[in-house]
């Protein structure tokens, strides 16, 4: 039950009989009539029992960008349906024109279009829709919520995809197939084309210029076929906000670069996120493209409020590739735990893998230790440069142990980790 | 990407056989809003009840009133001495013991004039005496009996003497005259230096007695001076004694002005009522949700910064100057080894050599500067200046 407000002024205009006969017998007669139009229209409006709805799921889109959900209403009663429809998207989803103005004749469905645009990544709901139904004076209406769960995949964003024709240019540049006039950087014998002016003298292959009128260079081409295994770490290190972004995210953008890129380069990618137990798991080996297969490993992850399970990341490692692998570990440097979780696996990963620790560093930390100008200043100064020199130390003592290490601030971060990815495999060693 | 993934269709109907479950919970959920709402009510109950409960008679001069500014002291005595003391609570009242005493006294304190003229008139008609305390103008004017305000009693003299022949007050001797006022006309007594005008003023050949001072009567200051025995000398020769107390009731409305009520139209009762109601059917129009609240399952996130902060607050509340200079010293060093490239095994005093030679400075001043401990929080911010400055010095060269 609710009234609308053309009853709201109907009763404002029943002021005007109340001050023309001014008397209680007026008012009463005046609220009744009121009370019995209310009454009789609400009796009139189109029953709810018989209308169902029909939603379709709208499935995925990326952070940011707008999709349309639609719900079909279908009126099995006898009379028409004329109301308001309310689709009870969560918040975040960003619904633009969550209620809507509907009419449904008797036995026909019509169809409702809410434009949504998610703020946040994840699995997004909408649990319920509420139905209006009003009378033919439009004074009153029933009212009913209909249970009807929707739910809208929001994916990573991707932003550092604008890195990625940059790096791929640099991967062709090693493959010597993009015109640079320099050798292929890799070390597989790849095949043997002309001669053209501004190729290095000592790629030409004599003996198969001899056997042709033409001078013939040989190619070169970086190893394929190689593996990338990168581990994101979703524990409670990941839920610290850097930047507007938390950890977990900027670990996304990079871990969705390389993958693209170590794709490309052709190599065979896998994805696992982990703290306690396996969040996610995506890689070549599925079905589909693997951007496609990451960013729906990703969608749905939270940062977890508990401690990274490091000895069973090694366990996983081997679950996902037995071979000498780049194992990527997405996850964060700062003082206490890693010194009894990240070093130790780090350095017996390095034993078998290429092991890569990409962590993001806080730019406030810098800003903190720029402003001495007062003993505060001075204090937080101090601060910051302990946790620097944190960080600094367990950088050195991981790439004691043969780990490299990229430590960048957020944005910087999936470039930095592309760039490494694309100097190991041009010095051959994965 | 976007692929539709199969429909579900609900219908409305089956809603309806969990709508007991619902209302059994309802209770259960808002468990919180149900107490806060019984404590309210709780608190509403207790405030009514005390506000509409029996109050004590908290009137000045009322004989019903213990506290100091009562007079209910007074008026036990002159009970105690064979005085009927009756209280009258109107005009009505009044004038009936009046009436029905013999030679009757009539105490009357009206303090925000709410006796008219006629009425008064026909006060001081009926009563033998008449005992006025701090009378206003129109009061004084309306009984007519040539006494007049005189301001009030001068601070200077905060005791007053009789000064004068009448017997009561030379009987009862000096009273207070705090706060009291001064009446002229008639035979005055109590006169402050200087002036014709007393605390106490007799006319009309003694049937009126004007009294300048509420203190004379009172409960808290009966005991002083000679209070007690002005007050009985003065309210108790006849046997009949009426206390009148005019109030809010008394004021007569019969000749006044009509009031806005009796000015505006009939209709315009009804228009108040009529609003409240347009305002209940807006609240109801508005007030309906359309449906249920949705959660939104928020994240946890934590500000990175937040540790070092921390740190840094930890360290100033217990004045960690040495160990801030610690760090702030391995870390300028960390970074001058990175800039003058001398390793990563190089010790401090080899970078400080490097710094030197580059800068073109004495070895000794750097190494000074470097190893300082500072004693106090000013020093250590003059010293982590410095300290940035030769960083600044050689990362510019």
């Amino acid at each position: 039950m609710a009234i609308s407000g053309r009853f709201v002024l109907l009763v404002l205009l029943g002021v005007v009989p109340v001050l023309l006969l001014p008397d209680w017998g007026t008012v009463l007669l005046v609220s009744g009539v009121l009370a019995a139009l209310a009454a009789v229209d609400l009796l009139a409006a189109a029953p709810l029992r018989t209308v169902s709805l029909l939603r379709t799921q709208p499935g995925n889109v990326t952070l940011h960008a707008a999709v349309n959900a639609v719900l079909t209403v279908r009126n099995d009663g006898g009379r028409r349906l004329r109301g308001v429809l309310r689709d009870a998207w969560q918040p975040s989803a960003g619904a633009q024109n969550a209620v809507q103005d509907i009419e449904v004749p008797a036995g026909e469905s019509r169809r409702v279009t809410v434009r949504l645009r998610p703020v946040r990544r994840g699995d997004l709901r909408a649990p319920h829709a509420t139905l209006r139904s009003f009378g033919p004076l439009l004074l009153a209406a029933r009212q009913k919520t209909i249970h009807s769960p929707g739910s809208l995949r929001v994916l990573p964003p991707f932003h550092s995809r604008r890195h990625l024709p940059s790096k791929l240019r640099k991967l062709r540049e090693l493959d010597g197939k993009a015109a640079v006039q320099i050798r292929g950087a890799g070390t597989e014998f790849d095949s043997l084309r002309d001669y053209v002016r501004g190729d290095d003298v000592r790629s030409i292959d004599w003996r198969a210029t001899a056997r042709r009128s033409a001078v013939v260079v040989r190619t070169w081409r970086p190893e394929r076929d190689r593996r990338v295994v990168m581990v994101l770490d979703t524990s409670r290190t990941s839920a610290a906000r850097i930047d507007d972004e938390t950890r977990l995210d900027t670990g996304m953008e990079a871990a969705l670069l390389l993958g693209v890129l170590a794709e490309r380069g052709g190599d065979r990618v896998d994805f696992l996120a982990f703290d306690r137990r396996t969040r996610a798991r995506a890689g070549s080996a599925g079905q589909g493209n693997l951007l496609g297969q990451l960013v729906q490993a990703m969608a749905p992850l939270e940062a977890e409020l508990i401690e990274m399970d490091w000895p069973a990341v090694p366990a996983q490692v081997r679950a996902v590739s037995a071979h000498r692998s780049l194992v990527v570990l997405l996850t964060s440097l700062d003082g206490g735990a890693p010194e009894e979780g990240l070093i130790p696996v780090a350095a017996q990963l390095a034993r078998q893998h290429v092991v890569v620790v990409a962590a993001v560093r806080d730019p406030q930390l810098g800003t903190m230790l720029g402003v001495r100008g007062d003993a505060t200043g001075v204090y937080r100064a101090a601060a910051a440069e302990r946790a620097l020199l944190q960080r600094a130390a367990i950088s050195a003592e991981l790439r004691q142990h043969g780990v490299s290490v990229v430590d960048a601030e957020p944005h910087q971060l999936p470039p930095r980790l592309a760039d490494m990815y694309i100097r190991l495999k041009a010095a051959g060693t994965l | 990407m976007t692929g539709a993934a199969p429909a579900s269709v609900v219908y409305g109907g089956t809603d309806a056989d969990q709508a007991s479950v619902r209302r059994t919970g309802w209770v259960r959920r808002h468990r919180a809003f149900v107490a806060c709402a019984a404590v309210v009510a709780a608190a509403l109950v207790l405030v009514l009840w005390a506000q509409l409960g029996p109050k004590g008679d908290a009137v000045p001069m009322s004989v019903h009133n213990a506290g100091p500014d009562g007079a209910r002291a007074v008026a036990q005595i002159l009970g105690r001495h064979g005085v009927a003391v009756h209280d009258a609570g109107n005009y009505g009242a009044a004038m009936a013991a009046l009436e029905a005493g013999s030679s009757p006294t009539l105490l009357l304190y009206d303090r925000n004039g709410f006796l008219d003229g006629p009425r008064l008139r026909s006060l001081a008609a009926s009563a033998h005496r008449v005992v006025v305390v701090s009378p206003r103008l129109q009061t004084l004017d309306a009984l007519d009996a040539g006494i007049r305000q005189a301001g009030v009693v001068p601070d200077a003299s905060p005791v007053l003497e009789p000064g004068c022949s009448l017997p009561d007050p030379q009987a009862a001797g000096a009273v207070s005259g705090e706060s009291g006022f001064l009446y002229d006309g008639g035979t005055t007594c109590y006169r402050p230096d200087g002036s014709s005008a007393g605390l106490v003023a007799v006319g009309n050949g003694g049937r009126l007695t004007v009294v300048g001072s509420t203190a004379v009567f009172s409960n808290g200051q009966l005991d002083s001076l000679g209070h007690a025995a002005l007050a009985i000398r003065t309210l108790g020769p006849s046997p009949d004694l009426v206390w009148y107390i005019p109030a809010l009731e008394d004021l007569d409305t019969g000749g006044s002005p009509a009031s806005l009520d009796d000015l505006a139209p009939d209709w315009v009762r009804f228009l108040g009522p009529w609003l409240v109601l347009v305002a209940l059917a807006a609240m109801a129009w508005r007030g309906r949700r359309l449906g249920p609240l949705v959660f939104e399952p928020l994240p946890i996130v934590v500000k990175a910064a937040e540790t070092a902060e921390g740190r840094a607050r930890l360290y100033q509340d217990s004045r960690a100057v040495d160990q801030a200079r610690d760090n702030l010293r391995a870390g300028a060093l960390v970074r001058l080894s990175g800039h003058l490239r001398t390793g990563p095994g190089a010790t401090a005093d080899q970078v400080i050599d490097a710094a030197a030679g580059l800068l073109g400075k004495p070895v000794r001043e750097l190494r000074e500067l470097i190893n300082e401990r500072p004693g106090t929080e000013a020093r250590l911010v003059a010293w982590s200046r410095e300290l940035d400055t030769l960083e600044k010095e050689v990362k510019s060269r």
